[in-house]
C-alpha cells in the first residue's frame, strides 16, 4: 500500500529561527495521524506544508501521489480545518459553504448532506462572524468535507469547544475515516490521542513518531517529572 | 511559484464574481462609500457653485478728492457688474481694517486732485488693492479692475483730446484704432459649474474607485480565510481576475448616476455624445482597477495597501493638471503627471466635455489608459505570480 503523505527531510523556518529541521514520516491510507506539539512547536506550519498552502525552505513533501512544489492537483481531495478561524466572518454559514462548494466543484446536494451530518441546519443563516467556537468548528468541518476529500487536514480541530460540538466533530471524523478517509490533525491536548493511529511528537524542530498510548505516557512521565522538580525547587527555596 | 493548478471551471469562476459582489456588498461602510459619496459630493459642488461665476466681489472705496470727477468714478464703479460697492471709507487705514477683516476683497483708493489733474490732462495714479489670500476672487477682481481701469483711460484720454481741439468723434476713433476682442470659446460665460462641478464629482469616484482597487489583492490575503482559498488550488490568477471583472463593472455602474444626472438633469456640457463618454470612462475603470490591483499585489497587507491608494488617489487630481495647467508644473513633473491614468482621464474628459476634438485626436486617451492598464496587470501578474501570499503564518 503506498504512502498518502511522505515527507524527506523537511526544513522549514521563520524568518533566522529553524521550526522544522530534517523531519521525516509517512501517513498511510486510512490513518489518522495526530501532530502532537506544545504551542509554538510548529505544527501548523508542518500542517500548512502538507495542505499546499505554504512553502517551505528544504526537503520533499508528496501528498496523494503529488510533489506539493510542483503539483497541486492533490487539493482537489484535500479537505482543511484550520487553526484561524479562516472562513469569511461577513457571510453566513450557508454562503461560506455554497462558495467553498463551488470553488471544490463539489455538487450542491453536498452542501445538504454535510450540514445535515454536521448539525448545522439551524445556523445556515447566520453570518460567521457570530457562530460561537463549537459551530465555527462544525462549519469548517463541513466545508472542509464538501469535496468528499480523500485527505483531510485538522489544525486543533476540538479544541476549547463545547462537548455537543466535540461529539458531533468526533462523530463526522470517524464517517470520515471508516469510508477510506486520511486525516493528519494537529493537537496540544495530549487527551486527544486515542483517537489517533500514531502520534508525531513534534518537538525541538524533529518528530518523532509514536503510538498514542506510548505519547500519552511520555506526557505523563514529563508531568511527574515537572511536578518532582516543582517540589525539589519548592524545597531548596525552604 | 505557480505550478500545476488546476483548470478552472465557469462555475468556479462564476462563483468568484458572486463572492465579490457578496463581499463588496456586506462590506456596509464601502458600499455606503461607493454607491453615495459621488452622487453627495456631485450635489454638494453643484451647491457651492451654484452661482456658476463670482460677481459682486465686496469692494470698498477711498475717495480722497471728493470731487464731481471722482464721485462719477465711484458710480462707475459701483455699477460694475462684478464688483459690489459695500463701503466708503475715510481713511486708508479704515480700508486696510476692512480687507484685513475680511469685510471687503477690494479696495480702490482715489487720490487728492484726481479731478484737477485729470481736467488738466496730468497723469493721475487710482490705487486698487486686492485681498490676494483668496486666488479665485483675486484674479476676478484684478480682472474686472482691467477693464475699468480701461474704459476710464480710454474715457480719460479722449476728454484730453477733445480739450487740445481734436473732435470728439476723432478722438474717439483714435482709441479704437485697435479692438480688442474677448470670445471665450468652450465656456463662453466662464462657467465654474461647467468647469469643476462634475469633474470634483468625478475625483470622488475616482478616489473610492482606486481604494478598492487596492483590496483586490492585499485584501483576501490578509485574511485567514485566504488560507482555504489557497487549499482549493484555485489559481491566484483567476481568483483575482474574477474579482477584478466584479470591481471594474462596479465601478463603470457607480459612474453612470453621476453622468445621468450631470449631463441630463444639471445640463452640464458634453460635446461627444454620451456613448464616447461612457466608453472613455469604461477605460479609465479598467486603467484604475489595473493601478489599485498592481498596488495591492505589491503591498505587504491590506493597511499597506490602503496607504498607497491614498498616495495615488488623493493628489492625482491636482497632478492631472484639470485645475493648474500641466505646463506650468516644474519640467520634471510635467512627464511624470503623465505615469497616472487620472491625469489622461481628465485631460481626456475636458477635451471631450467642451471640444470633442475627434476621434483622430482622442484615440490617443484610449490608447494610453489601455497601455497602462496593460502594464499594470502584467506586474500585478508577476507579483501575484512570485509573491508567496498568504505563506505567512508560522505558528505553533
Amino acid at each position: 500500500m503506498e504512502a498518502v503523505i511522505k515527507v524527506s527531510n523537511l526544513v522549514q523556518g521563520k524568518g533566522q529561527r529553524l521550526v522544522l529541521n530534517g523531519i521525516d514520516f509517512e501517513v498511510m491510507p486510512g490513518e489518522c495521524f495526530g501532530v502532537f506539539g506544545t504551542r509554538g512547536a510548529g505544527k501548523t506550519s508542518l500542517l500548512h506544508i502538507l495542505a499546499g498552502i505554504d512553502s517551505f525552505r528544504s526537503g520533499e513533501v508528496t501528498v496523494l501521489g503529488c510533489n506539493v512544489r510542483t503539483n497541486e492537483s492533490f487539493k482537489a481531495s484535500l479537505g482543511l480545518v484550520t487553526q484561524a478561524r479562516s472562513l469569511f466572518l461577513d457571510l453566513t454559514a450557508y454562503e461560506n459553504l455554497d462558495f467553498f462548494a463551488a470553488l471544490k466543484n463539489a455538487p450542491r446536494s453536498r452542501i445538504d448532506q454535510v450540514s445535515r451530518s454536521l448539525a448545522l441546519d439551524e445556523c445556515l443563516d447566520t453570518p460567521v462572524g457570530s457562530l460561537d467556537a463549537g459551530l465555527f468548528q462544525r462549519l469548517s468541518l463541513a466545508c472542509a468535507l464538501l469535496n468528499a476529500p480523500q485527505m483531510l487536514i485538522a489544525d486543533e480541530l476540538i479544541k476549547d469547544i463545547d462537548l455537543d460540538s466535540r461529539q458531533i466533530l468526533l462523530t463526522a471524523l470517524g464517517n470520515f475515516l471508516s469510508g477510506g478517509g486520511t486525516c493528519v490533525w494537529g493537537f496540544s491536548d495530549i487527551g486527544c490521542c486515542p483517537h489517533m493511529s500514531r502520534v508525531g511528537w513534534l518537538e525541538e524542530e524533529t518528530l518523532s513518531i509514536l503510538s498514542p498510548e506510548q505519547a500519552a505516557r511520555e506526557w505523563e512521565r514529563r508531568l511527574r517529572q515537572v511536578a518532582a522538580n516543582g517540589s525539589g525547587r519548592d524545597e531548596d527555596h525552604a | 511559484m505557480e505550478v500545476g493548478v488546476m483548470k478552472i471551471m465557469p462555475r468556479q469562476y462564476l462563483a468568484i464574481m458572486r463572492h465579490e459582489v457578496l463581499m463588496l456588498w456586506h462590506d456596509t461602510g464601502l458600499r455606503h462609500i461607493m454607491l453615495w459619496a459621488s452622487l453627495l459630493g456631485l450635489c454638494l459642488f453643484l451647491l457651492v457653485y451654484r452661482s456658476q461665476a463670482i460677481t459682486a466681489i465686496p469692494t470698498a472705496v477711498l475717495d480722497l478728492d471728493h470731487s464731481s470727477t471722482s464721485r462719477q468714478l465711484v458710480d462707475q464703479i459701483a455699477n460694475t457688474e462684478n464688483l459690489n460697492l459695500v463701503a466708503s471709507v475715510n481713511s486708508f487705514d479704515d480700508l486696510k481694517f476692512l480687507i484685513k477683516a475680511g469685510r471687503v476683497i477690494a479696495g480702490v483708493v482715489i487720490p487728492e486732485n484726481y479731478g484737477r489733474d485729470l481736467s488738466l490732462g496730468r497723469q493721475t495714479r487710482i490705487l486698487a488693492i486686492i485681498d490676494a489670500s483668496n486666488m479665485i476672487y483675486a484674479t476676478n477682481a484684478s480682472s474686472t479692475f482691467l477693464t475699468v481701469s480701461r474704459t476710464i483711460s480710454a474715457q480719460a484720454g479722449i476728454s484730453t483730446l477733445v480739450a487740445n481741439g481734436v473732435q470728439f468723434n476723432d478722438a474717439q476713433d483714435a482709441y479704437q484704432t485697435v479692438d480688442f476682442q474677448e470670445e471665450p470659446w468652450f465656456n463662453p460665460a466662464l462657467n465654474y459649474a461647467y468647469f469643476l462641478v462634475l469633474a470634483l464629482a468625478l475625483n470622488i469616484w475616482q478616489q473610492c474607485c482606486t481604494l478598492a482597487a487596492c483590496m483586490t489583492v492585499a485584501g483576501e490575503t490578509g485574511r485567514d480565510s485566504w488560507l482555504q482559498i489557497r487549499a482549493t488550488g484555485i489559481s491566484r490568477w483567476s481568483f483575482f481576475s474574477g474579482k477584478a471583472l466584479v470591481q471594474l463593472v462596479a465601478f463603470f455602474l457607480m459612474a453612470l448616476p453621476i453622468f445621468l444626472l450631470s449631463f441630463l438633469v444639471l445640463k452640464s456640457p458634453l460635446q461627444c455624445g454620451f456613448p464616447v463618454i461612457l466608453l472613455f470612462t469604461m477605460t479609465f475603470a479598467l486603467a484604475l482597477q489595473s493601478l489599485g490591483a498592481m498596488m495591492s499585489s505589491l503591498a505587504r497587507n491590506p493597511v499597506d495597501a490602503s496607504r498607497l491608494g491614498m498616495i495615488i488617489a488623493l493628489p492625482s487630481f491636482v497632478l492631472s493638471g484639470y485645475t493648474w495647467p500641466i505646463e506650468a508644473m516644474p519640467h520634471w513633473l510635467q512627464s511624470l503627471v503623465w505615469v497616472l491614468p487620472q491625469t489622461w482621464f481628465f485631460q481626456g474628459f475636458n477635451y471631450l466635455a467642451f471640444k470633442n476634438p475627434g476621434w483622430g485626436f482622442i484615440s490617443r486617451y484610449f490608447l494610453a489608459l489601455l497601455i497602462i492598464a496593460g502594464i499594470c496587470y502584467g506586474v500585478a501578474a508577476i507579483a501575484i505570480s512570485l509573491g508567496n501570499h498568504g505563506a505567512r503564518r508560522v505558528e505553533s
